[in-house]
Order: C-alpha cells, then structure tokens, then sequence
C-alpha cells in the first residue's frame, strides 16, 4: 500500500475521534440502541485498519473519553473499561494489518477485524474481572453483555467495515492496499 | 424546532463563562470524582446544591442544562431495572426465573442513575458555557506535559484540535443523513430489530463517506500550505489565571475533600 502522509493519517484519526462523538447520539435517537449497536467501535476499527496502530490505539483511548466530555456518554464509570477495549481493538486491528498480508484486501481486512473484535472483548473481559468490577462480573455475565446482546452491533460490523474501507479505497480516498493486484 | 444538542456551547458573559477553560476542565474532572465518591445521602445533598450553584451561575437555563438527561430517560430506566431484578439475589422480595427483585437493587438502581445524571448536567452544563475553541486549547496546554517522557503530544493535540472542530460539522450532516433516509423510508422506530438494522446501514455509509471526503480536503489543503507536522509550531499564549479562577479551584477541591470526608 502506498503510504500516506503523517498529516493525512492525523487527519483521518481526527474524523474518526469526531465520528466517536457524533454516531452514538445519531443512534441514541433509535431506543436502546447504543448497546446493541455498538456505533463507537466502528470508527475505532477503522482507524486501526486504515491507519495503523499508533492512530488506532489514540482513537480507542481518546474516542471514549472525548464522548464523554462532549455528551456525558459513556457515563464515567464505564469510561476506563471501555477505553481498554476500545484501545485493544485499535491498537490489535492496526497491529494484524500490519503483519497480515495475504494479497487479498478482503482476506486481510476481515481476518485483521476478527482478531482486534475478539481481542477485544476478552482483554475488556479480564480487565473488568480483574480491575473495573472485581468479583462482579461472571463468565455469563461477560459473554451475555459482550457477545449475545451486542450481536447485532457485530454483525453490523463485520458486514460494514470491510465493505466501507474497500470502498474508500476504490473511492481513493484512501490509497490501495495492493495497487498492481487490482489494478 | 428542533432541540439543542447536548453541549452545544452558549455564548454568554456569566462567571462560569469568564472562568479559565483550562480551570473549567480541571473543575469538570474534580466534579466527576467527588460524584463517583459519593456514598452517603448528604454526599448527593452537597454535590446536588454545588452543579444547581454552576447552573444559577452560568445563567444556562434549567431545560439546557437537563437536556442531556431528558434525552436518556430509556437508558435510565433499563439501568435502574435491571440494578433492581438482578443486583441482590439474597435479599429477593420473590424470586422469578432469573429476576430477583430487591430494595437493594432498586436503592442501587436509584444511585447508580442519579451518579450518570449528576456527571451528564455537569458535563453538559461546562461544555455550554466553554467554546469549543477554549475547549481544544486547554486540552492542548493540559496534555502537553507527555511530550517529556517521548509522546508526541504536540500531534496528539493537533488531531485533537481537529476533532473537536469537526463535531459540529460532522453532527450536522449525520442528522441530515438521517432524516434523508426517514424521508425515503428507513425504519429506526421498528419494533423489529431486522428492520432497525437494515435502517442504520444506509446511514452510517454515507456519515463515513462524507467524513473521509472531508478528511481528505483538509489534509490536501494542509499540505498544499507546507504543513508537516505539529511540532515547532508557535500558538497563542494563555493569560495568567486571575483570582475568580484559583477561588473556583478552589471551591471544588474543597467539595471534593468534603466528599471524601463524608464517606
């Protein structure tokens, strides 16, 4: 892929910051939505596949807590067990672009998504038992809360994402990952 | 019409508007961990007649400053729900299923809605009365420190800057979209969750389109004008704090230690 500029990638993770603001109160509009749909860790994975790492990992961490001061939403109770999961997935979605490359965008794109998603919810997991709700949270607990109620919200994500980064790439919007292969 | 966002900014001449912003978020952090302190009732007596003091003070009127709330009432009322029929299983008035309702529940519930709603008025009612601008520029001043131990913190507040700058913008046109596609059809009210989801997919496409376009015009323009990086740049200086901003640190430190006295 050719490589974008510093100022580019700025640029891009400075959206996706906003986007972590502005989506969840577009989805707050439809009831009960937030928690199904999961509209903050879109631009999240996006930032890591698009821009790597680094970037990803500030939108994880910086994403949640600007929500927070702008929107009061996550409440900051939840806030630091959202911004590890949120920095897993940035920080692992950038990470497995990086060692993924198999000369396919799809492959790569889903196979890097998958992991970050999973990735993810287990270290959010450990880190609520260990740390952010000691003795409070249940195996039960973590996949009801992390897998069953939020299903709609993953599919969503892993039906859009790929899609949504293929497509700026086509748009060029953001350069192709692999330019001779796709002509 | 519709309503305000929440945390729109208000112009106006109030106290709390003069105040400095960078003492505005250092008091926004303190009010957020004196209300997650809390743990007695004259705790919530104390924090309720201090943000109902910054309300009077701001002269932001009381539907403003409750907006925030107002708009979560389904979040509160899953929250306090679920707190009262899953939160004490062992002091169950009965138990039905997998619900065992509780007075200690329902009395979690009742404090775990009034810590979100007390951190959301705060929140909302200092960022209505802080520019965004001010907002950006104290976060700049107060995480510049991390540039000593290696972060590029100058970066990290250059793309901060511009994230907060695109709020506005970006909340804008993903209300547009959205009612776009109310007006051609989409379901967001469904009972049906297939529905909502179809729904929401036409909308967030076109919200990260119009979002990387925007990306792209900028960063082109900011390159056509020699920009490399954040580093090195010169920027406005902040006045020297002046009394009303140490008396209202002050203040808040004060209710701070008077939360953690009380517990």
């Amino acid at each position: 892929m050719k490589e974008m500029s510093v100022v580019k990638l700025s640029i891009i993770t400075a959206v996706c910051l906003a986007l972590c603001v502005v989506l969840p109160q577009a989805f707050h509009a439809i009831p009960g939505a937030g928690s199904i749909y999961l509209p903050m860790h879109i631009p999240v994975l996006l930032c890591g596949l698009i821009c790597g790492w680094k970037f990803g990992l500030l939108c994880g961490i910086a994403g949640p807590a600007l929500s927070t001061l702008f929107t009061g939403m996550p409440p900051v109770p939840v806030l630091p067990a959202m911004m590890v999961e949120l920095a897993v997935y940035g920080l692992v979605s950038g990470l497995m672009m990086q060692i993924i490359r198999t000369k396919k965008v799809y492959v790569d794109l889903y196979a890097s998504l998958l992991i970050a998603m999973m990735s993810g919810r287990i270290v959010a997991g450990i880190v609520r038992a260990l740390i952010f709700s000691r003795g409070n949270i249940s195996m039960a607990t973590w996949a009801t809360s992390y897998f069953v109620t939020s299903l709609p919200g993953i599919i969503i994500q892993i039906v859009l994402i790929p899609s949504i980064v293929y497509a700026l790439m086509k748009a060029r919007l953001i350069p192709m990952r692999y330019p001779h292969a796709e002509g | 019409m519709n309503r305000l966002p929440t945390g729109t900014y208000l112009p106006g001449d109030s106290i709390i508007h003069r105040l400095d912003s960078r003492i505005k978020l250092l008091i926004l952090l303190i009010t957020v961990v004196a209300i997650l302190l809390v743990n007695a009732l004259i705790g919530y007596g104390i924090m309720v007649v201090f943000i109902a003091t910054t309300i009077l003070l701001s002269r932001i009127s009381l539907s403003t400053a409750l907006n925030s709330v107002s708009n979560l009432y389904w979040f509160f009322l899953v929250i306090f729900l679920m707190n009262t029929a899953f939160y004490s299983p062992e002091d169950a008035w009965v138990s039905f299923w997998i619900f065992t309702p509780s007075l200690m529940g329902m009395m979690q519930g009742i404090d775990v809605v009034l810590r979100v709603c007390l951190v959301l008025v705060i929140t909302n009612v200092i960022t209505s009365a802080t520019a965004p601008l001010e907002i950006t520029k104290a976060l700049e001043n107060l995480i510049l420190p991390l540039k000593y131990i290696g972060i590029p913190a100058e970066q990290i507040a250059m793309i901060l800057s511009i994230a907060i700058q695109f709020i506005p913008t970006l909340s804008e046109e993903t209300d547009m979209i959205r009612k776009a596609q109310m007006a051609r059809g989409a379901r967001f009210d469904s009972p049906k969750l297939t529905e909502k989801a179809k729904a929401v997919l036409p909308m967030v496409i076109p919200i990260f389109f119009t979002a990387f376009k925007r990306a792209d015009e900028l960063s082109i323009a900011m390159e056509a004008r020699g920009y490399r990086s954040a580093a090195g740049r010169t920027k406005k200086k902040f006045t020297p704090l002046q009394f009303q901003d140490y008396s209202a640190l002050a203040i808040v430190i004060l209710v701070g230690i008077l939360q953690i006295i009380i517990r």
